[in-house]
């Protein structure tokens, strides 16, 4: 069971954004919907998942709100602001240039 | 924007903290409960799926402090912390807290107050436009050592029309034109009210750069033809006269009456618009009979000039040298022009001030002492603090090793003391800043007129940033100092050692060297207190050349529109005969320059059958007193030779002199001067053309200008034989009535004389004396305080670290004394070793004060810097203090009874 921050450093960030992107959600929906969607590669750990969404609201990349999740009960909605937004965008080409170099060196050696 | 939200998010984490808490508290909650319904989705009972989903959640505890730390508050935080914590521990030790509080309270209070009045009067930039661009011209004597005399009016024009560097320069009085005492009487209506005035001409106001409130200034043509016999009837107010006096009604075009004639009000200045800190009330133009303008020898104008923009200051300066150098040459005139080589004392030299700097004048060098003296104290106050915290740090060691075992990291202890002290010396800053505001006010009300400026003193943002600065710098030196040890590796050690603790050899030999340096300053301060309390003595006590005991004086002024020289005479004659029979008046007499604190004439008079030296046709003489009946004997001046003036004094005799020794040594070295004659410049105390006197006598030297100044060569003319008298005359009386008493009788003398002439300045003789030696005293009395606090903060370090001493050495002590050591050599020994560090401390302070007090010798009289009498005195005082503030550790180690303290552990 791997750590996301265990790969590469910042991962967690860009996956929480990228996740939170097209609609506001939870904690536990992000660590379930990035868990989905790594068909259970990706393994967030409480640990990891709630630091990194305060500091991330503390950027003020990402903002919370409470409100009713499906359940009806109140929960903590994430959802992006518009710097956060702009951060997901190098966050994202940051990632598409450092997975790219990656693989040039992997098939090259 | 994101800066401002990052900031709003800090502020709501730092001060939402419980709402922050509750909400983080929540929302692992919900994650926990939908990790167990998963669980139970999954088909385990409920009780099992909660506890899986709390073993999978792991410590929750810990991520809520990561979550915690993700807010970035913790530093703001654990500061928060330190700061209840310090609040605490300081309250549980109130002694300590208040002693220490008290001492910064006084150290920085004492620097604050003198910092603000050094700011205010000193560093405070002039309330003009563009202020740096303003200099001042005076003229420096060689006989009296005056600096910052007028200049002639020949002088000015002359400069004027020289220099090259000025955008404008212009000209003042405030005595010696038109109106002659920088006071004139101003009817406002009914009643007749005394206000401060100045004559200025239009030049003046165009170099200050301030324009009028409401009005106009003076034009060229108003202040500069010196045309008639009286100036133009102007008159600009100031704004807070036309407040007070017109209740702020548009006056501007009506008349007001000024020394008995109707002026027009042609303007009315801005707020606060003041010259030279003389506060002029009422703005007149410039204005000098034609004799006074022609006369070189009368001295009578200060000149004020702005900087062409690109010139500098020492350009200017240059400038002026390079005129000095040749003045008679460019002028075309021989007779006293200002020289660069003194060989007469009657010579001068004109100087370029910065406006800045002469204002400040004399003041400068004692504020400077004072702010020395300040920061001596303040260094006495943190050597003090340092060795308290020293010692309490000591008591608290099992303390603080006990929370470094704990885990407390080494910065985190440091923080922990330096909050401690910030909180302390924080505390001591408000206490202070409050006391420095007080105090300062105090010593304005106290000793008015003994510093320029004062008017605006307050301790602005420069002297609370300079006071912050100061708190601040204290704070980290104390606290700082307190950690000098605590390594580690000593904290096994300190453990063990349980409550005894004992000090290492770095802190035994910081804490002596502490104590010698507070001694040192406080010897230095001590030496430099004393040698002020000698000068106030000595001028309290220097003989002015008369007897000024139970002698009352006032002034008046008979003004030029309504009197003529001769009906002036009559109307001075008339006010004495009435004083004379008046019971308890023993006599009385009239003068125009009130010693010991008037103004130079410096007036060009002939003698006969006597050149000057370098061939010029008159001597100056720098004091002339005109007289009114038995002048020497009222003021009780003794007469060398000759006599004094007789009381019927005839005019159709030929006129007669009496001059002082300065003069009859000057100018007739050692040959008889009876019987010599001598020729004042015709006019200008509004007697006739100029006319051979003969003189009659030679009259002790009577100190004009200051007790602590050479007096200057003086001659003395009786008006009562030429029978006029100029404008402003001082009556003396001697009485045997307190003056007080005499007040009803004077008003009533003087009201019959003429109504609307007021009794000004009414006191007795010795309140003119303390009046002249006011700043001395409150630079004594300032500098006295700062010593006697830093004495006492230094015996007071003395006793903390013997005291401290004799505890840690009680075992040590009681095995002496248990093994027959007699008790009173136990007392001399802890006693040697208090005098021993305050010798060594009061010997370095001698040097130092040996150094320092050069400083001060302008400032002395009558006592030399390195006075040894005084500096035995001192030392034998702080060595009395040392013994006195040993004895009682001293005494405690001599009553340690070995049977107690051997059993104590």
């Amino acid at each position: 069971m791997a750590k996301p921050t265990d790969f590469v450093q910042g991962t967690l960030d860009l996956l929480i954004l990228k996740t939170i992107s097209l609609e506001p959600k939870h904690g536990w929906a992000i660590a379930k919907r990035i868990q989905q969607v790594s068909k259970e590669a990706l393994q967030i750990q409480q640990g990891s998942l709630y630091p990194a969404l305060h500091r991330l609201e503390q950027q003020a990349w990402i903002k919370a709100e409470w409100r009713p999740a499906e359940s009806g009960r109140m929960a903590k909605f994430y959802s992006l602001t518009r710097s956060g937004r702009k951060q997901l965008e190098r966050e994202l080409a940051n990632w598409t240039r450092l997975s790219t170099a990656i693989n040039i060196v992997i098939q090259e050696v | 924007m994101r800066i401002l939200e990052k900031a709003r998010l800090r502020l709501r984490s730092l001060f939402g903290r419980p709402r922050a808490d509750f909400e983080l508290d929540e929302e692992l909650r919900f994650h926990l409960d939908q990790l167990s319904e998963e669980n139970v989705a999954a088909g385990m009972p409920p009780e099992e799926a909660r506890r899986a989903a709390q073993r999978a959640m792991g410590g929750i505890a810990q991520y809520k402090e990561e979550c915690r730390d993700m807010r970035r508050v913790n530093l703001i935080e654990d500061f928060v912390q330190d700061l209840r914590y310090a609040i605490r521990s300081l309250a549980k030790s109130p002694g300590f807290t208040a002693i220490v509080v008290a001492t910064l309270a006084l150290g920085i209070g004492a620097n604050t107050a003198i910092f603000t009045i050094v700011h205010g009067v000193l560093l405070r930039p002039l309330d003009y436009p563009k202020p740096d661009r303003l200099v001042y011209l005076t003229a420096e004597s060689a006989a009296t050592g005056g600096t910052q005399s007028a200049l002639s009016a020949a002088e000015y024009r002359e400069f004027r029309q020289m220099s090259r560097s000025f955008t404008a320069v212009g000209a003042y009085s405030t005595g010696g034109a038109a109106y002659t005492t920088g006071e004139v009487n101003l009817s406002a209506g009914e009643r007749p009210v005394r206000v401060r005035s100045i004559s200025a001409d239009a030049q003046l106001f165009e170099a200050l750069g301030i324009p009028p409130q409401q009005g106009r200034l003076f034009r060229d043509e108003e202040t500069s033809r010196w045309t008639g016999t009286l100036p133009p009837p102007i008159a600009i107010l100031s704004d807070r006269l036309w407040r007070t006096a017109f209740g702020g009604r548009p006056v501007v075009g009506q008349k007001v009456g000024i020394e008995g004639r109707p002026h027009e009000i042609v303007g009315i200045m801005p707020p606060g618009a003041d010259l030279m800190d003389h506060h002029p009330e009422v703005w007149l133009p410039l204005w000098l009979h034609p004799n006074m303008a022609s006369e070189r020898g009368a001295h009578v104008l200060y000149a004020v000039g702005r900087l062409k923009e690109g010139i500098t200051f020492e350009a200017a300066r240059t400038e002026l040298s390079a005129f000095v150098e040749n003045w008679g040459g460019r002028t075309g005139t021989k007779e006293h022009v200002p020289s660069n080589r003194w060989l007469s004392p009657a010579d001068h030299t004109l100087r370029l001030q910065t406006l800045q700097e002469a204002v400040a004048g004399s003041s400068s060098r004692p504020l400077w002492v004072l702010q020395a003296a300040a920061g001596f104290v303040l260094l006495i106050v943190c050597a003090n603090l340092a060795n308290l915290t020293m010692a309490r740090a000591g008591s608290r060691k099992r303390e603080f090793v006990l929370r470094a075992a704990l885990g407390a990291s080494r910065f985190r202890l440091i923080r922990q003391s330096v909050t401690e002290s910030v909180v302390m010396s924080g505390a001591g800053g408000l206490l202070g800043v409050w006391l420095a505001s007080v105090g300062v006010r105090a010593l304005v009300r106290a000793y008015p007129g003994s510093l320029p400026r004062t008017d605006g003193l307050v301790a602005g943002l420069p002297v609370l940033l300079v006071t912050l600065g100061l708190s601040t710098g204290t704070a980290l030196l104390f606290g700082l100092v307190s950690l000098g040890r605590g390594r580690t590796s000593g904290m096994v050690m300190a453990l063990k050692e349980g409550g005894r603790g004992s000090s290492g050899a770095w802190r035994r030999y910081a804490r002596r060297g502490l104590v010698i340096a507070q001694v040192a300053f406080a010897a230095v301060l001590a030496i430099g207190a004393a040698l002020l309390a000698q000068t106030v003595y000595h001028l309290t006590r220097a003989d002015a050349g008369f007897d000024r005991s139970r002698l009352a004086t006032f002034s008046m002024t008979l003004p030029m529109a309504t009197f003529e020289p001769d009906t002036r005479a009559q109307a001075y004659q008339r006010v004495l005969e009435r004083l004379r029979p008046v019971p308890g008046v023993l006599a009385t007499a009239a003068m125009s320059g009130l010693p010991p604190n008037r103004t130079a004439d410096a007036i060009g008079t002939v003698f006969e059958n006597h050149l000057p030296g370098d061939g010029r046709p008159s001597e100056i003489v720098d004091y002339y007193q005109l007289v009114m009946g038995d002048y020497f004997g009222t003021m009780g001046i003794p007469l060398i030779a000759g006599r004094g003036f007789e009381p019927t004094g005839n005019a159709s005799q030929g006129k007669v002199a009496v001059v002082n020794e300065t003069l009859a040594k000057r100018i007739w070295k050692g040959q008889d001067p009876i019987g010599r004659r001598l020729r004042p410049p015709g006019g200008w105390f509004g007697a006739g053309g100029a006319v051979w006197h003969t003189v009659i006598g030679v009259a002790k030297d009577v100190r004009q200008q200051g007790v602590d100044r050479p007096a200057g060569a003086e001659i003395y003319i009786s008006l009562d034989q030429h029978g006029v008298a100029p404008p402003s005359m001082n009556v003396v009386m001697r009485t045997t009535l307190p003056t007080g008493a005499l007040a009803g009788t004077i008003e009533r003398v003087v009201r019959e004389v003429d109504a609307s002439v007021p009794v000004v300045g009414l006191r007795d003789m010795d309140s003119v004396f303390a009046e002249s030696i006011r700043r001395p005293r409150l630079l004594a009395r300032l500098l006295g305080a700062f010593a006697g606090l830093a004495l006492l903060l230094a015996a007071i370090g003395t006793y903390g670290v013997l005291s401290y001493m004799v505890t840690e050495r009680r075992r040590e002590i009681g095995i002496r004394v248990a093994l027959g050591a007699a008790r009173l050599s136990v007392l001399t020994q802890i006693l040697k070793q208090g005098l021993e560090v305050t010798a060594l401390g009061a010997a370095v302070g001698v040097v130092g004060a040996l150094a320092v007090n050069r400083l001060m010798a302008s400032m002395l009289f009558g006592v030399q810097p390195a006075d040894t009498v005084t500096i035995a005195v001192v030392m034998a005082t702080i060595l009395a203090v040392a013994v006195v503030a040993s004895w009682v550790p001293a005494w405690r180690a001599s009553r340690v009874d070995p049977s107690v303290v051997l059993r104590e552990d």
